[in-house]
């Protein structure tokens, strides 16, 4: 306790604390403009406090990093554009909500889930961070793969009206994953003899224009000359009504654990966190088919999951020094250039750094909730007072400048353009996007660890289920693919009685 | 149109006239470096940059261009201006080991050698339990089991891999590779046991061999190395022939100005004995190791002829 | 839903997988037989796409495009600019789109759309070149300008 009371007095001091507010008021930002994201705005800025003290850099990671998972809320509510990987769940509901002149709300949903859940994964992470990370090694390729195949499940509630295009989607997601060099055999797969192509398909390139160019093209459509006015904004602050906070109290607990649970194994990702409890949130719901058409249980369990992954993908990478993803990388990279070495030590080496960069994660996400309702509704929602026609070159820029600065190449700008103008007839042939992203981000996983797992097991298939570990894995993912046929059936059977 | 002009002056930026060296550097310097935000090449490199915008007197822009184990970005920056304001901070990976296994556009010609920065060994590492404890006692465990042990490395055809298979190869070892993403996915699959052998980076697993959960039976440089105090070098063992090492290098595109190179190699040689330098290095268990110019591009042609040899051996 | 489009799409998507099985087939072992299977799986769902839509009798109406003239001016519009970043400069060509856009989309208040250009691009330079000194395509205008000079 004493380790955390030092911690809070140090990280309360001037310095930290106006970095902190700094960070997340920036974070939102680069949340909220598609084509920005937090790895990128973190590797870019780190660099810029390798002088500084080092709570104050720590501060700013942590600011930015909680702050831009929610910022991601804001276009996919508003725009139908999410701001970041992680936010393309939120789009499912949160747009539907706006269209029906709920933006405040579903705003107001999406700012409490991401500090909510940004709060109970620094709460993990200062808890039973350190002894749950010792599990994780647990998990070897064989649990990997089924965690990308358990990942794989929740497709099922993105494939919209049509089953047969989702699964479509998915499959067009996965082969996009496999093109570039591939790690376990060395041989290039679907580069077309283009060096560029080695490292496969940037995902936030793909991202950026499969998501936000439909949208803005219809925003062309619309040709909008004239803006929203003020009144017709309504973004007039609404007040939860008696008992609505509580009525989500479930999904932010699920999502919350979801969120810890996924972001807790090194190179899981926080992407599937907000698609995996949005799936739960569905499951668990007694309607839902409401969920896709502005419930704001999704919003929340979207928004919740993805906070929530945060604080918990640094648990390996500060117990252990194994980063679970490119934020954590750069976390301990700073580290070092601080002079401290990554691994079990570190708790014991510099207990007033590590504690005091958990009481960040923590403090960023409390901030979340006094800056990021008045951020949204203040700053982004007012964009919209702007004529439609301005706003569709703006984001162009935007979005061209976010692709160009990840790898400084022309070639994605085209790359991007290419999905885009793919991405608007496929959803108008009612062909969803959302798998082919799943798709993208899983499919790698799946097919390294499986291959590993082969390697190790020297080719024997049944090592796959017989460890325990595994066996369980995979029992939780024909569960989840069997749960909503199973509640389905017994909802019309019991429909067919009355 | 003016003001935006005006603007866009402010960046002071004169972009035909060639840089005379008596001004070089006039403007910021674009740094690619082949691997992603975050790993052990951009930590050295950024920390490096520091120094070098301080001694140069100009800013330094860094771009991750990370894929093909740092192919992509090496083919990238092949196609860079030769003027000096784009240099290249790489591992010797993507050029000397990448070529063999891949078929990359460019060649160790594509790029002119400016210095190298610092170097340091892979290791191989074991949990304590492991029947054996010195270099040689490991070797002797590994080539008497044909075929039980596994060890992670960094990706296939990988420099790490590539060191490892030269010793077993002398050895005539027949131990299993499974390739991993880098040397922290290694880490972690080897602290839960599910490879018998830690290959890659010492700075990664030191933390685990101080705390008593690992020991590290061998080294692949011919030296010992002071960090791991019970590891073998390969001169120790005979095989001094066959080190391999993790060095890393600022080069420039084909036909840099020998003047801009001198003029780098002696900024870098600076920069890289600065303490402040040598400090930082040390927690990442790698030493200062500046090769200048003709001479660092002997040392590539060396050992991607050495490397091309235990490939072809492999089938790679 | 359309029954033309549908059959169209299932048979892009056929095509796709068809030919990505057919160039996994020269990738070496393990590497090759994952993709292969992918596309296999993506002819199939394709062909179901199609056969689904050839066998089903009703076809209703659905626009791929609700206002094709704007939808393609805006895409030839952004496909030009992508192509001028590079050989104009990232800044200018950013500027050009601001401008004409708006107009090509029938925005008539010349002095807003500029006051907006402005301001915005503005903002980009603060923070992609001031603050996180990113280098964007050069500005052709400059080089221009500086061997005038």
């Amino acid at each position: 306790m004493e380790f955390y009371t030092n911690a809070f007095v140090q990280v309360l001091s001037f310095g930290p604390l106006t970095a902190m507010i700094g960070a997340t008021l920036l974070g939102v930002f680069i949340g909220a403009l598609p084509g920005l994201n937090p790895v990128m705005a973190i590797a870019l800025l780190l660099p810029l406090t390798y002088s500084m003290d080092p709570l104050v850099a720590l501060a700013m990671v942590a600011g930015i990093y909680n702050g831009s998972m929610y910022g991601g809320a804001i276009p996919a509510i508003l725009l139908r554009i999410p701001g970041t990987p992680a936010s393309i769940a939120t789009t499912f509901d949160g747009f539907p909500m706006a269209d029906k002149g709920e933006a405040a709300k579903a705003l107001k949903i999406a700012c409490w889930s991401s500090a909510v859940g940004g709060i109970a994964s620094a709460i993990a992470l200062m808890t039973v961070g350190p002894l749950l990370a010792r599990v994780t090694l647990f998990f070897g390729p064989a649990e990997y793969f089924w965690i990308a195949i358990f990942g794989m499940a929740s497709v099922g509630v993105m494939v919209g009206s049509d089953p047969v295009k989702g699964i479509m989607a998915a499959v067009l997601g996965l082969l996009i994953g496999t093109m570039g060099i591939d790690n376990l055999s060395g041989q290039a797969r679907f580069t077309f003899d283009q060096t560029w192509l080695l490292g496969g398909l940037d995902l936030i390139v793909v991202l950026v224009g499969l998501y936000a160019l439909p949208p803005v093209l219809q925003l062309a459509e619309k040709a909008d000359l004239k803006g929203l006015s003020a009144a017709q904004l309504r973004l007039n602050d609404v007040p939860f009504k008696p008992g609505e906070r509580r009525a989500l109290i479930p999904t932010w607990l699920r999502a919350s654990g979801i969120g810890i649970g996924v972001g807790i194994l090194p190179g899981a990702g926080g992407n599937i966190a907000a698609f995996l409890s949005y799936n739960a949130a569905k499951n668990a719901s007694d309607d839902p088919a409401s969920f896709g058409k502005g419930n704001p249980q999704g919003v929340a369990a979207a928004e919740c999951g993805n906070n929530a992954d945060n604080a918990a993908s640094m648990i390996p990478a500060l117990a252990l020094g194994i980063p679970g993803n490119v934020v954590a990388a750069l976390v301990l990279s700073a580290l070092t250039i601080h002079g401290l070495q990554p691994g079990p030590q570190l708790f014991h080496q510099n207990p007033v750094l590590v504690g005091g960069f958990m009481m960040e994660m923590l403090l960023t996400s409390v901030l979340i909730f006094a800056l990021g309702g008045a951020v949204a509704t203040r700053v982004f929602a007012q964009f919209q007072r702007l004529p439609g026609v301005l706003l569709v070159p703006s984001i162009l820029i935007l979005m061209c400048v976010g692709v160009y600065v990840i790898n400084g190449r022309p070639v994605d700008l085209w790359v991007m353009l290419a999905a885009g103008l793919a991405g608007y007839f496929l959803e108008k042939v009612n062909v969803p996007l959302a798998p082919v992203i799943l798709g993208m981000i899983l499919g790698p996983m799946a097919e390294q660890s499986v291959r590993r797992a082969l390697l190790i097991s020297r080719g024997d298939a049944t090592e796959l289920l017989t460890r325990p570990i595994s066996a369980a894995l995979a029992i939780a993912t024909v569960l989840v693919i069997i749960w909503p046929i199973a509640k389905a059936m017994r909802r019309r059977r019991d429909a067919g009685k009355a | 149109m003016k003001i935006k002009t005006i603007l866009l002056g402010l960046t002071a930026v004169t972009a035909l006239a060639a840089p005379a060296l008596a001004e070089y550097p006039e403007r910021a310097i674009e740094l690619t470096i082949p691997a992603c935000a975050g790993g052990g090449t951009d930590t050295s490199a950024r920390k490096l940059a520091i120094l070098l915008e301080e001694k140069l007197g100009t800013s330094i822009a860094i771009l991750n261009v990370g894929g093909g184990g740092g192919s992509v970005g090496a083919s990238q920056f092949m196609q860079a201006k030769p003027d000096g304001y784009a240099l290249f901070a790489t591992w010797n990976s993507p050029l000397t080991t990448v070529p063999q296994v891949q078929n990359v556009a460019y060649a160790l010609d594509s790029f002119t050698p400016i210095a190298s920065t610092s170097e340091t060994a892979y290791t191989l590492c074991v949990k304590t339990d492991f029947p054996a404890t010195t270099g040689a006692e490991f070797l002797a465990e590994l080539a008497a089991n044909p075929g039980k042990y596994t060890y992670g490395n960094d990706g296939i055809g990988g420099t790490m891999q590539l060191a490892a298979e030269r010793i077993f190869q002398a050895k005539g070892i027949d131990a299993i590779a499974i390739p991993f993403g880098g040397a922290g996915e290694t880490l972690q699959n080897f602290l839960g046991g599910h490879v018998d052998i830690y290959g890659g980076s010492i700075s990664t697993v030191l933390p685990y061999v101080e705390n008593g959960e690992a020991k590290c039976p061998l080294v692949t440089s011919a030296a010992d190395v002071p960090a791991l105090s019970g590891a073998s070098g390969l001169a120790a063992l005979g095989l001094g022939d066959k080190e391999t090492l993790l060095w890393r290098a600022i080069l420039g595109p084909k036909g840099l100005d020998q003047a801009i190179v001198d003029k780098l190699a002696e900024v870098i040689d600076a920069a890289v004995n600065d303490p402040s330098y040598v400090e930082f290095l040390a927690t990442k268990g790698e030493v200062p190791n500046v090769v200048k110019g003709e001479d660092l591009g002997a040392r590539l042609q060396t050992e991607y002829d050495a490397l091309a040899e235990v490939s072809k051996n492999l089938g790679l | 839903m359309e029954k033309r489009q549908d059959i169209v799409l299932g048979l892009l998507f056929a095509g796709l997988g068809i030919a990505a099985a057919w160039m996994a087939t020269e990738y070496t072992g393990a590497s090759g037989n994952y993709p292969m299977v992918l596309g296999l799986i993506l002819a199939l769902l394709g062909g179901a796409v199609t056969v689904r839509a050839v066998r089903s009798g009703r076809s209703e109406a659905r626009a791929l495009i609700e206002a094709p003239a704007k939808m393609i001016t805006t895409a030839v519009i952004a496909t030009l600019y992508v192509g001028l970043v590079v050989p104009l400069g990232f800044y200018t060509a950013s500027f050009l789109l601001m401008l004409a856009l708006p107009m090509a989309l029938g925005f008539r208040q010349a002095v807003y759309a500029l006051v907006v250009a402005l301001v915005f691009m503005v903002l980009i330079y603060l923070v992609f070149s001031v603050l996180l000194e990113k280098p964007l395509p050069r500005e052709a205008l400059l080089s221009f300008f500086a061997s005038g000079a």
